[in-house]
């Protein structure tokens, strides 16, 4: 039972982490970025190519290269993010909302087979491991490695909630989603605003997608799909365009995994994650934490 | 071929017209379908002094790219020893290799090149659902096929006449890692698929013969998702079932991180792996550490096959690379249907099938042949492999 939670939790706070980008994305300008995931594949390759280069200066790449690669990764997936905006969905800003879902979808199989051509079909192994012995803590098996991933997400996380909800930039974020015509009126640069938070969404699965690489070990092209679609379900669950409420999907989506997987059977668990984002979508549409919108005629 | 009968219409000029093209349509076709005979190629059939033609349908591009390229060159390199021995029949012996690209629309097209192009036996057949819907082409043209690679028992489930595999199927798998679990003295074993048809074939048939007298007992069947990297969840509801062995019978990548999860979480049984988890990168991604000493069933490769250094000598300075995956079983294929059209005494296509279902004793990488009246192998040649610093090498050959 604790090792069940534990499992969800852990899981839970890699689903939110990538939930984010797409929450923040949605609020912002209703687009349903379907290339997220692939960005989290990006972070991964990105991070390991970097690794790699690391380890051709250091000789033994620790940990502490491991903390270094991971913010310039955030750097270069959030680079990467805006650029995925400029050339893919700023054209389209004014086009039907249909329009942008396609192309959405195309640029994430530009990215996956782009990766593909750049690093090959086959998967790769990251170089620094985070292996460690497992301690028992109320019955469930946690690593120090665990806990310390859990720890940098809940960070970032904390910390986009304070950028978001604190800063300037936050209000203008949140200005936009209210309503990017007035802000243009009032003379919000709303193309900036845009650009940075698919910087922000971006920079985040970029680390996540380092964290797995580490964490797990194992990289391929096409990492991304299954974990953009579980980012998805996550952010809806909880509430699309809600900060807080994706976080909470996030946990929830990875404890309702680890319990319906131990209940149904491990072929059973994307039947189960995919089947709560039918009821979610049909009950409660707007997810745990969203409010109801009134639209205004 | 029967012509069908064209239906009587009124004799309007517009319907006549029809008629005409319809009718000179139906007879390209069936000129095309009979292999144009006489039309193409030099090779024709009854031509005693043109070399013989042996077709192979393999994938060159696609998902499986990577090992095509083995199995061509495993076969030329067979193709090149005949030749220089004189041939057979008095005959060189060619090799014409299409590309199946592991799709069934592709292999279709492939099979029927190779049709056209008179092959004699056909030595090709990496990916079973790619190989299923040219067996049909080939045994209307009674075109006798030894498969050296695909294996998935709907190829002789079919009993076609001119069928016949050359690689261990999934119940012989199956079988193999039933007696070794038995030898190796499992008590309680955990069999894992990832749900794809190859792996859950493997493990419904290793399932299903657990329990029974002398096997292993039961523990629990779990299938996972591939393409996932977290797979805790499957992890901790087999580790309920307290297995001292896990049965893992899909492919390397998925594979690997199970076994690295299974002993962070504090599995300390043994893991036996499917042939289609045979590769150095399992290791790589479970960490070395926790790859070491996994144990495999595999059909023979040529680094795992004793006596097979020379062989491998030829290979390098032929192609100057290490051979791959099925590179020894297209050798072996091809030496094969030499072998059985030598035996016959031309190249008819009954007379080659009856002599490939009379061989008894030939010589080949997975032992001895003689086909079962299934047409697969009497012995599998499915061996058990271990890691030992990262690399599979060869542990229990089973016999």
């Amino acid at each position: 039972m604790a090792q069940l939670i534990w499992n969800g939790l852990f899981v839970g706070s890699f689903y939110a982490l990538v939930a984010l980008g797409y929450s923040m994305v949605y609020g912002i300008i209703k687009l349903l970025n379907f290339a997220h995931g692939d960005l989290y594949m990006l972070g991964a390759f990105s991070g390991f190519a970097m690794l790699g280069a690391l380890g051709g200066f250091v000789p033994s790449t620790s940990l502490l290269s491991l903390f270094v690669v991971l913010v310039m990764t955030m750097l270069a997936t959030g680079l990467g993010g805006v650029a995925l905006e400029r050339v893919a969905y700023r054209p389209l800003r004014g086009a039907p909302r249909l329009s942008l879902l396609i192309t959405a979808v195309g640029a994430s199989f530009a990215l996956e087979y782009g990766v593909r051509i750049v690093a090959g079909p086959n998967p790769r192994v990251y170089p620094v491991r985070l292996d460690g012995t497992a301690v028992e803590v109320l019955g469930a098996k946690i690593t120090v490695q665990q806990l310390v991933l859990m720890v940098i997400a809940a960070g970032l996380m904390v910390a986009l909630n304070a950028l978001v909800t604190r800063s300037r930039q936050g209000r203008a974020m949140r200005a936009i989603a209210l309503d990017p015509k007035a802000c243009l009126l009032m003379g919000v640069n709303v193309d900036a605003v845009i650009s940075r938070t698919f910087f922000i969404g971006s920079a985040l699965a970029g680390a996540a997608g380092v964290m797995s690489g580490a964490y797990y070990g194992k990289i391929d092209f096409l990492m991304g799909f299954i974990i953009g679609l579980k980012a998805f379900t996550a952010a809806v669950i909880g509430g699309i365009g809600n900060m807080k409420g994706t976080m909470l999907g996030g946990l929830v989506l990875g404890l309702l995994e680890s319990f319906g997987t131990d209940w149904l059977g491990g072929q059973w668990r994307d039947v189960f994650a995919f089947g709560f984002l039918i009821l979610f979508l049909t009950v409660r549409p707007t997810g745990l934490l969203g409010e109801r919108v009134t639209e205004r005629v | 071929m029967k012509r069908p009968a064209i239906p009587a219409l009124p004799a309007t000029a517009r319907t006549t017209s029809r008629v005409v093209a319809l009718t000179s349509l139906l007879a390209v076709a069936a000129l095309s379908t009979t292999g144009c005979n006489g039309l193409v190629g030099g090779s024709a059939e009854g031509d005693d002094k043109g070399p013989i033609v042996l077709g192979m349908a393999i994938p060159m591009s696609g998902s499986s790219a990577d090992t095509g390229p083995y199995m061509k060159n495993g076969a030329q390199l067979a193709v090149d020893e005949i030749n220089a021995k004189g041939g057979i029949l008095g005959r060189k012996l060619r090799l014409q290799v299409e590309d199946d690209a592991c799709d069934p629309k592709t292999a279709v097209a492939a099979a029927n090149k190779l049709v056209a192009a008179h092959a004699a036996v056909s030595v090709g057949g990496y990916c079973s659902g790619a190989t299923l819907p040219t067996l049909p082409i080939f045994d209307k043209r009674k075109i006798p096929m030894v498969i050296p690679a695909a294996n998935s028992n709907q190829l002789v489930s079919q009993h076609l006449k001119h069928v016949f595999l050359i690689n261990g199927t999934g119940s012989q798998q199956a079988a193999a890692a039933v007696a070794w679990l038995s030898k190796d003295g499992a008590k309680k074993v955990a069999v894992m698929n990832d749900n794809t048809s190859y792996s859950k074939d493997i493990a419904d048939l290793t399932w299903a013969k657990l329990g029974t007298t002398g096997a292993p007992a039961k523990a629990v069947e779990e299938a996972v998702n591939p393409g996932e990297s977290d797979y805790s969840p499957n992890v901790t509801s087999v580790l309920k079932s307290s297995p001292d062995y896990i049965y893992w019978t899909g492919y390397y990548q998925e594979g690997g991180l199970l076994i690295r999860q299974f002993r962070q979480a504090g599995y300390k049984g043994k893991f036996l792996v499917g042939d289609g988890s045979v590769d150095p990168k399992l290791v790589k991604i479970a960490g070395a550490e926790h790859g070491e000493g996994v144990l495999a069933t595999m059909t023979q490769t040529p680094q795992t096959t004793p006596g097979a250094g020379s062989w491998i000598a030829s290979y390098r300075g032929e192609f100057g690379a290490e051979p791959g995956p099925y590179s020894t079983q297209s050798y072996d294929a091809v030496r094969v249907a030499a072998e059985a059209i030598t035996k016959a005494g031309s190249t008819d296509g009954d007379k080659v099938t009856a002599s490939l279902e009379a061989m008894d004793g030939f010589k080949t990488f997975s032992g001895p042949l003689k086909f079962t009246a299934d047409h697969t192998l009497s012995n599998g040649g499915f061996v058990i492999l271990g890691v030992e610093d990262g690399q599979f090498v060869l542990r229990d050959s089973l016999k």
